[in-house]
């Protein structure tokens, strides 16, 4: 029994070694094309910038929206365009699952002598360097200034890069749930657009802007609200208390826990494409 | 004759997918709702100035009915595709132009996106919406005129960025840096005389307002149809560097692969 409990950790320690490999190797093939790389990074940086110039453009100019500043629907900005970075370039792949589903491609995946979600993981990886300078940059503006005006403490440091990490937990859970509805459904575009695209689109400016439906269904059903704005509550405004952090922390573990769940599930339903 | 061809292929291509399109349209239409009440929440405690609270909400719902017509075609007129398949020397051997071929087809994409997407997207928020509609038929032609005129700007705007991947390999990119540019500077979100100054400046001298902000104008009956001589002029000045564009391509191409 403790020899087979100390073989299964051996495996899931070469499983992510294996990953790492993978990852580097998909680093140094996408490298191949520097000015590719370069440029593309530079693009989403300027794109992530002039997304986020739309908000502050409103935001100058009328002062406020909803009693939210422009520092603290920063702070929002920020948070999720970090753990969205860092979702996708830890599974880029995952969100471009449709491809190998109609193609046919997951086969070779299944071959694989390491789990089919780390094969699917470690391919095509996409470093977001522009998302990640951007999404720090708004962040270390927005703290600061919270700061000057004695919002917030150092405190609120770790405490946002908590919120950043359990966020992009939430937001791979997400995703893992939308591409594993492929086994079933194939072609998925559709799909994502509502669960990842508006629903993250929709997170990034406070919450309370909405109508109840929607707040609710940003809250209860696609639980993206969890990634930014209810921490939000207790890390800027303290109108929540600490449980907030637990339990967004709890929310992404739960949702984490059961993509896994419904990925095996799906997965052992797979039937490739061909005629 | 090779117009309505190409036109009528790409149009009946797209409707074997109609099913996914419509669920799509959702998704699109929660964008939308998503802009709006960003506007309704500012408008809680102030004025809108000439707009409103409720001329903003048909402002952007307008808008981004006019995304699927102005906004959302192909990314480079799938140029990029040509030149990694090497299929970019065929094409820019065929007897028609490059630029006419790729824009004959993209106005099938267009006829069809407007049918499929922009209508009923347009019906659903003219349904929930306190919806602005026009009432005089002259309003209804220049708007159709004005999105139009913007539809071709943005097939140049396509072709040109498509053109960059002969030099660039891949042009994708560029086809998002335009759209951010585009939402900002269009006046898609914020109305062009709201942005600060600066910006306000850029967005006057440049294509851009003649692809979301002067067609809701219009629509809205805020701008008189005299404003369409700004597009036709962007149009022609845009044709200009699009043939221009293709006399440099045919001199540059390269095949790619072995």
């Amino acid at each position: 029994m403790s020899k087979l409990q100390a073989t299964n950790g051996n495996d899931r320690n070469g499983s992510l070694r294996m990953y790492g490999l993978l990852f580097r190797a998909s680093v140094r093939s996408r490298m191949q094309y520097r000015f590719n790389f370069w440029f593309s990074t530079l693009m989403s940086a300027m794109i992530a910038i002039v997304e986020f110039l739309m908000l502050a453009v409103i935001l100058i100019k009328f002062g406020h929206i909803k009693g939210w500043t422009i520092a603290e629907a920063g702070w929002l900005y920020g948070v999720l365009t970090l753990s969205k970075a860092m979702y996708r370039t830890v599974a880029s792949d995952v969100h471009n699952i449709e491809s190998y589903l109609v193609s046919g491609d997951l086969d070779a995946l299944l071959l694989r002598p390491l789990p089919v979600l780390l094969a699917l993981m470690s391919r095509n990886v996409s470093i977001r360097f522009g998302e990640v300078i951007q999404g720090i940059g708004i962040l270390a503006f927005s703290m600061s200034a919270l700061m000057q005006e004695g919002r917030i403490g150092w405190l609120s440091v770790p405490l946002t890069l908590f919120v950043v990490l359990c966020g992009a937990v939430l937001l791979f859970s997400i995703g893992l749930l939308t591409a594993t509805a492929g086994f079933w459904l194939t072609r998925i575009g559709e799909l994502q657009n509502i669960t990842e695209d508006a629903a993250r689109t929709a997170a990034q400016y406070p919450l309370s802007i909405y109508p109840r439906w929607l707040r609710g269904l940003l809250i209860g059903v696609i639980p993206v609200g969890f990634a930014n704005f209810m921490p939000g509550l207790f890390v800027l405004r303290g109108e929540a208390g600490w449980w907030m952090l637990s339990l967004s922390a709890v929310v992404s573990a739960v949702l984490l826990a059961l993509a896994l769940v419904v990925w095996k599930v799906g997965i052992s339903r797979y039937q490739s494409t061909g005629s | 004759m090779l117009f309505y061809v190409l036109a009528r292929k790409t149009y009946a291509r797209n409707l074997q997918y109609r099913g996914a399109h419509m669920l799509h349209n959702l998704a699109s239409a929660l964008f939308g709702f998503i802009y709006m009440s960003i506007w309704t929440a500012i408008a809680a405690d102030q004025t809108l100035g000439e707009y409103g609270a409720a001329g903003i909400v048909s402002y952007v719902a307008f808008n981004q009915c006019s995304l699927w017509v102005a906004a959302f075609l192909n990314h480079g007129l799938g140029i990029e595709q040509l030149v990694r398949t090497g299929g970019i020397a065929l094409e820019l051997m065929r007897p028609a132009h490059l630029f006419y071929q790729l824009m004959c087809k993209e106005w099938g994409q267009i006829a069809y996106q407007f049918v499929y997407k922009f209508v009923p997207i347009y019906a659903l928020y003219a349904i929930v919406l306190p919806m602005h509609i026009p009432s005089s038929l002259l309003v209804w032609t220049s708007t159709a005129l004005a999105l139009m005129l913007a539809a071709y700007m943005s097939i140049c705007l396509n072709y040109l960025i498509g053109a960059a991947a002969l030099w660039t390999t891949e042009s994708r990119w560029l086809y998002w840096a335009n759209y951010a540019l585009s939402m900002l500077l269009s006046g898609f979100l914020i109305p062009i005389e709201w942005l600060p100054k600066p910006l306000e400046a850029i967005a006057r001298y440049s294509f851009y307002p003649f692809l979301h902000y002067v067609p809701t104008r219009i629509y809205l009956g805020m701008e008189s149809a005299a404003t369409l001589v700004g597009s036709l002029l962007w149009a022609a000045a845009l044709t200009a560097v699009c043939l221009g564009v293709t006399g440099i391509m045919r001199r540059k191409v390269e095949v790619q692969g072995g």
